[in-house]
């Protein structure tokens, strides 16, 4: 135990003596929350929308006040032909074009339906998805107007009473902040550690140490010690920042999530380990870790992107992930008060299991 | 400009030579492509839905066919009640769940409102959001649809009754892929990554081993051993967008709208920044794995402010004004602009005029301070 803690303290000199390894190990973290909290939204708050108005006429100047009351949807200047639609969307100047045909308000005098065109820039598919939910949701709250001044009822035959659970104003952060303890986790406990394993093994330094009279098992406990109380307090202050800073919400138990949490961190230092015994040096150490760990829990976790819309190959490299699970426990606990995961707890224990046993027979065979 | 060819011809060769280098150059850049075309979607599939029809009439299941036929939606099964919706909800086995009351045809019969419960699981607020407007978009439909009925069977309301239809078309992607969108930014990322990083290390390595001293006390100036480190990656960078766009284009199938020169003439524009970064980046570290992570810091938070996942737009103000500074956000919504809207130099002056400023001011930094630490 004293041994362990010589190795941990030597180590813990080692990192702190390096101002830049601390900046990335501490403020790393707290710069990536703040960024990722606010930075992604993925909530379209401000619609931008041109009109094109070939009809000029009180009726459909009143269309587009009734367009535009509607949260979220910004007017831009309106436009005069259609030569400038293109040429807006090319520029970026709207998301979106309502054209008003020429003899709207006469058809809305004698005929039962007049059409309106919509035409959305849909460069970006996801985006010009909601757009366009947006401007049809604004017509048929308009239908439904005109509708109840024609049967004197209020809505439609079908009413959806929608519900929206465990996140319910829909707050991106609230499903970011979270994800991010995964994300750093792998960062500071795998892609450190595999580091400095390796700069040990480049300079010399690790045999020196293996010769000492410190048991090899004394010497990789040691090493990573340092590194589990910095991914520990990563998590703690992430945590924090989303409790404080994005009002991230605690539905389940902190109890529960500190010990889910020490589960995950021991298996990101078993990755870590795996890695430094492949790595030679600390640049293939590095890459290895970035292309290994981090750029797959960043990508194919679920942590932005649902791995539900992925192809079959990549939905199964995902289930392969520790962060898939480890994702789906922290988000359940904060936003669901799911205490319950026996299948994730279960995929959890087996990654780890096999990533710790290959990771231990592999250090141990490069020693002999 | 002799002193610059040479060394141009010594630091390919080094390149060249490097396995692990050309891996970097080659193979990284396509394994990255693809797994992040096929990864980096927001594209809405498979929304897992489960219901509830206590209303077993031929109007209620006509409602839940028409979730399943949308194309969006995929059955998790029918439950016998709401407690076992919920309990679904809670354990991720459904995201958003329907439940059809009792008395649902009925009340469409007697023209009185039917309620549809929808229950949303929240927590991803761009996919939530997104599956409940096209949760409700499909009960307005039936909804529209119930009324049309209605109006056959009294005409005398007909004269009464208008209705507006939206005639919906969409400009440069009719599928909404988002593939097409994000195509065109992983080549920005890729040719990000390879020029400001392998810049920044290569300077950094002659630094390591010794050999940027030995170059400084020979005749080249400091102009000419910058001019002479760069081109190469100017070379490979071009090298790298030729490649990946024409990936891009055939195997993806990417549209390519507009001009290749006005592409090639953002592109210079563009690895001033880069290159610029990468030589920053290299007169503060001392060993490559320094120059490694700088690099990486700056250009994590360029691509996470560029609007490469979520429009800028749906940022905050504060932010949303900073991305003006950034340079990967110009180039970002240029190049998609020439890959799928065919964008024309007038339609991106302003973003041409940013990347010219901003490339210029950090390439200028870059030599200024390179040649201050090597006085």
């Amino acid at each position: 135990m004293r041994r362990i803690l010589a190795v941990a303290r030597k180590e813990t000199r080692h990192i702190l003596r390096d101002p830049r390894s601390l900046a990335v190990a501490i403020a790393m973290p707290l710069i990536m929350v703040v960024l990722y909290g606010y930075a992604i939204d993925m909530e379209l708050k401000r619609l931008t929308v041109a009109f094109l108005d070939l009809d000029r006429t009180p009726a459909s100047s009143e269309l587009q006040m009734e367009i535009t009351s509607s949260n979220f949807i910004t007017p831009v200047q309106a436009i005069p032909n259609r030569s400038e639609i293109e040429s807006g969307f090319r520029r970026g100047m709207f998301r979106a074009v309502v054209v008003i045909p020429e003899g709207y308000s006469e058809k809305l005098a004698t005929s039962l339906e007049s059409p309106v065109q919509i035409l959305i820039d849909g460069a970006d598919g996801s985006t010009a998805a909601v757009v366009d939910n947006y401007l049809n949701a604004a017509i048929a709250r308009i239908n439904r107007k005109l509708a109840s001044e024609a049967f004197g009822v209020e809505t439609l035959p079908i009413e959806a009473r929608t519900r929206i659970l465990f996140n319910p104003q829909l707050i991106s952060a609230h499903f970011v902040v979270p994800g991010l303890v995964a994300l750093v986790l792998v960062m500071i406990c795998a892609l450190l550690t595999s580091i400095a394993i390796a700069r040990e093994r480049e300079t010399g330094t690790l045999e020196q140490m293996l010769t000492s009279p410190v048991a090899p098992a004394q010497v990789i406990v040691g090493k990573v010690l340092p590194y589990i109380v910095i991914g520990a307090i990563d998590a703690a202050l992430i945590l924090a920042v989303g409790r404080f800073v994005f009002d991230v919400p605690m539905n389940g138990s902190w109890f529960v999530l500190a010990g889910y949490t020490i589960l995950y961190i021991i298996i990101s230092l078993g990755l870590g380990l795996l890695i430094s015994t492949f790595a030679k040096t600390q640049q293939v150490a590095m890459i290895a870790a970035l292309m290994g760990t981090l750029l797959p829990t960043l990508i194919l976790s679920g942590f932005l992107f649902a791995t539900s819309s992925m192809p079959f190959m990549l939905r199964q490299i995902s289930k392969l992930i520790p962060a898939t699970y480890y994702l789906r426990i922290i988000r359940g606990l904060m936003l669901k008060g799911q205490l319950w995961f026996p299948f994730e707890t279960v995929a959890l224990v087996t990654l780890g299991t096999v990533i710790l046993s290959v990771a231990i027979f592999r250090f141990k065979e490069r020693l002999d | 400009m002799k002193t610059i060819i040479t060394i141009v011809r010594k630091e390919f060769q080094q390149i060249l030579r490097d396995k692990g280098m050309l891996r970097m150059i080659v193979a990284v850049p396509i394994i990255q492509l693809f797994i992040f075309a096929y990864a980096v979607t927001t594209d809405l599939k498979n929304v897992k839905l489960a219901y509830v029809d206590h209303d077993r009439t031929s109007e209620s299941r006509q409602l839940v066919d028409a979730f399943f036929t949308s194309g969006y939606f995929t059955s998790v099964g029918m439950a016998e009640n709401q407690t076992k919706l919920m309990s679904w909800l809670m354990e991720g086995k459904a995201d958003i769940t329907l439940n059809i009351p009792i008395g649902y045809a009925e009340g469409i019969v007697r023209g009185n409102v039917s309620d549809v419960g929808l229950i949303v699981d929240g927590q991803n607020s761009s996919l939530s959001g997104r599956g409940r407007g096209y949760a409700e978009a499909i009960i307005r439909t039936e909804a529209a649809k119930l009324m049309e009925n209605k109006r056959l069977e009294h005409p005398e309301l007909e004269t009464k009754m208008h209705r507006i239809v939206p005639v919906t078309r969409y400009y440069y992607n009719p599928e909404l892929e988002s593939k097409k969108y994000m195509v065109p930014a992983i080549v920005v990322l890729l040719i990000s990554i390879i020029s400001g990083m392998l810049t920044g290390m290569a300077v950094v390595k002659e630094k390591e081993v010794g050999t940027l001293e030995q170059l400084m006390v020979t005749p080249i100036t400091p102009m000419q051993f910058i001019a002479g480190k760069t081109i190469p990656f100017i070379f490979i960078a071009f090298f790298e967008l030729a490649f990946a766009s024409l990936i891009a284009i055939f195997f993806f199938k990417i549209p390519f709208e507009g001009s290749v020169l006005l592409m090639i003439a953002a592109a210079i524009l563009y690895l001033q920044v880069t290159l610029g970064a990468g030589l920053l980046a290299s007169t503060v570290s001392q060993i490559q794995q320094q120059a490694m992570f700088t690099v990486w810091f700056f250009l994590l938070f360029g691509i996470l402010m560029s609007g490469f996942f979520y429009p800028v737009e749906n940022m905050p103000k504060w932010i949303y004004m900073l991305t003006y500074l950034n340079p990967v956000r110009h180039f970002m919504e240029i190049m998609r602009g020439i890959f799928l809207k065919g964008v024309t130099f007038s339609d991106i002056i302003p973003q041409f005029a940013l990347l010219f400023g901003l490339g210029t001011l950090i390439f200028g930094t870059a030599v200024i301070k390179f040649r201050k630490m090597n006085d």
